[in-house]
């Protein structure tokens, strides 16, 4: 399972991470060769001697560089450091636990229609349903799944918090179905289009969600084994397109469908960002 | 490209490949294969919003027609010379008052699609209902699109009647 869903998160991933990474890099970088690097090596000394109270330039002087002023300590039996930077980050994050656990429509996830059993694995959903001798099995991963906001300017006398939009989940999604007998499982890879909301008339244009690849794999394989040919729909015979739509909306997978995946992505990722606030601010705090 | 076929609602089950087939078929009849067509499927609350907006009526319909060509003469084709021209425009469908409407007179849900997608057609391609003498025209055309449709498929459709089209 999860074959082209977990390709899929990587990739995202990969671009995601890209350019931060490189940039975290090239600051990082001098730092890690300071100790071996000898053109550094008076840097740190006139560095020492600013903070000696030897030195000659000790005395009156602040010491810049000492434990107390770089990193405020706030005491604490754990052993561990804390800074006065580390208290403020856990009021922030305390404040802000609130003020999500406020506008959390609820503790417990939206029940789908249609008889979908839900399991859980961390940010991964699997939604199971046997029809008739056949199992689907719908599976989505609620990381990077919010897609980014167009930010508009304010109209005048508004604050820009009152325009925030509601962030909404809408994760590509893996189907799975099996027959009885059958060697292996028809696989679609579906995703939630990007509309380009017409600032006018605000139409959108494209369906609830599209069917992207479409393959054989076998089941429950965590891979997606690429030496299974792989329908792209982007090219595809539409009549053919309409089938495959059709298949899937008598297996319950259509656009009521869709729009309750989307309501428990949504809440599932606000659960799990909500979660993941609370593990840094004990984190933080002490672990 | 063909018929652009879009289902924005989920009030209603569609089965997409029945409507594909059939709009193709119309537009076999109609003699307008090389032209673009959308089809976009939606439910009350988005026709009525349309509907308010380029009508001024705030109530659902069946169907709202965007026409490419807006002058065209009835029954005549477009003159189109680039790839860009051989566009009919856009039939929004109101799937979910045609359903309503089919719940009410036990009919066919998908048979009545096709007639109201005929009636949108002939709108994309100059026909209007304003006057009794247009209606008449309108009518006619349909009544045709229908009969070779009836021929072609073994079905036994009947164009909208007056009264229905009268608020259209």
């Amino acid at each position: 399972m999860l074959k082209s869903l977990s390709r899929a998160v990587s990739v995202a991933a990969r671009l995601s991470t890209k350019a931060p990474a490189r940039a975290a890099e090239a600051l990082v970088g001098p730092a890690l060769c300071a100790p071996s690097s000898a053109s550094t090596r008076p840097f740190t000394r006139s560095i020492w001697m600013l903070c000696s109270s030897n030195g000659a330039t000790s005395g009156s002087r602040p010491k810049i560089l000492t434990t107390k002023r770089v990193l405020p300590s706030v005491p604490c039996g754990c052993g561990g450091l804390h800074t006065e930077g580390d208290k403020a980050f856990t009021e922030f994050l305390t404040d802000e636990i609130k003020e999500e656990r406020k506008i959390q429509k609820s503790k417990t996830l939206p029940k789908m229609s249609g008889g979908w059993e839900l399991e859980l694995n961390g940010t991964e959903a699997k939604l199971v349903r046997f029809i008739s001798g056949e199992k689907v099995t719908v599976t989505f991963n609620i990381n990077n799944s919010i897609p980014p906001t167009m930010e508009e300017e304010p109209e005048q006398g508004q604050k820009a918090e009152d325009n925030e939009p509601d962030l909404v989940s809408t994760p590509n999604f893996v189907i799975e179905v099996t027959k009885q007998g059958a060697k292996n499982s028809l696989v679609f890879d579906c995703h939630f289009p990007e509309d380009e909301i017409g600032h006018g008339e605000g139409e959108e244009e494209s369906d609830i969600f599209a069917i992207r690849e479409v393959s054989f794999q076998p089941e429950g394989d965590a891979d997606w084994k690429e030496t299974s040919y792989t329908l792209n729909t982007d090219s595809l015979d539409w009549a053919l397109y309409d089938h495959l739509m059709d298949f899937l909306g008598d297996r319950g997978v259509d656009n009521t469908f869709a729009d309750e995946l989307v309501e428990l992505s949504t809440a599932l990722e606000h659960q799990e960002y909500i979660k993941f606030l609370e593990d840094l601010n004990s984190f933080i705090k002490c672990h | 490209m063909g018929v652009i076929l879009r289902n924005l609602q989920n009030v209603v089950q569609l089965r997409r490949a029945r409507l594909r087939r059939d709009v193709e078929t119309l537009r076999h009849i109609l003699g307008v294969q090389k032209f673009d067509l959308g089809i976009i499927c939606v439910d009350n609350r988005k026709i009525q919003h349309l509907n308010r907006l380029y009508r001024k009526k705030n109530e659902p319909t069946d169907v709202l027609s965007f026409p490419f060509y807006e002058d065209l003469r009835p029954g005549k084709l477009p003159c189109a010379l680039h790839r860009d021209e051989f566009n009919l425009g856009d039939v929004f469908l109101g799937v979910e008052y045609v359903m309503q409407q089919c719940k009410e007179s036990s009919c066919d849900f998908h048979g009545t699609l096709t007639v109201v997608a005929a009636h949108g057609i002939c709108h994309l391609l100059g026909y209007r209902h304003e006057t009794d003498e247009e209606w008449d025209e309108m009518f006619q055309r349909e009544s045709y699109i229908l009969s070779e449709f009836n021929r072609l498929t073994g079905s036994h459709l009947e164009p909208l009647t007056k009264r229905s089209t009268q608020d259209r």
